[in-house]
């Protein structure tokens, strides 16, 4: 599980058929610091999180399989939650 | 999955049996900065199964690590990058 910020959204019409109707949302990687760390990554969201959201994104692929009633997903990454607040002691946010 | 965009293709004359006959793409993954500026991605490159033949200059949503070979079950197949859907739009703040 990571934090993460939500810069954007994605769409495409040809896809693996399990991500039929599910939003695609693009979530950066953050620091302890709110940095970016590393590339972005597409992730599946129901939670309704949308564009500047802090959210956790979670890595666990049977999860998301789980999530998206499908046996053979390829999508590994999926918004577990939205954050209120986050704090990291001797970090600045 | 992480964003990349397709800038060539893989043949293979010899290979494990199991991957036997699939079509390869090379994808050079985005970085935060190179979506926001819609320059050139900035990643390494990857080779990348792929079924829904993705063109050269598309972007596409490569699904890495296990989750890779997970369309394919209850099969096993020696890969780690997948092409799960061709982006029609990437919108990013």
């Amino acid at each position: 599980m990571q934090l993460a910020l939500i810069v954007g959204q994605a769409t495409a019409t040809v896809k693996h058929a399990s991500m039929a109707g599910w939003k695609l949302l693009i979530a950066q990687p953050l620091t302890v610091d709110g940095k970016p760390d590393g590339e972005p990554q597409l992730v599946i969201d129901n939670l309704g999180a949308g564009l500047d959201d802090r959210v956790i994104i979670c890595n666990d692929g049977a999860g998301t399989r789980k999530l998206m009633n499908s046996k053979n997903s390829p999508v590994r990454w999926f918004v577990m939650g939205i954050c209120d607040r986050s704090e990291a002691k001797n970090a600045h946010r | 999955m992480r964003i990349a965009e397709v800038i060539g293709t893989v043949t293979l004359s010899r290979c494990h049996p199991s991957i036997a006959g699939y079509r390869w793409i090379i994808g050079v993954p985005y970085s935060l900065k190179a979506l926001k500026d819609d320059s050139v991605p900035d990643g390494e490159d990857i080779v990348i199964l792929d079924e829904s033949g993705a063109g050269i200059g598309q972007k596409i949503g490569v699904s890495e690590g296990v989750e890779a070979m997970m369309p394919f079950q209850p099969e096993r197949k020696p890969i780690d990058a997948y092409n799960a859907c061709i982006l029609d739009a990437v919108q990013v703040k």
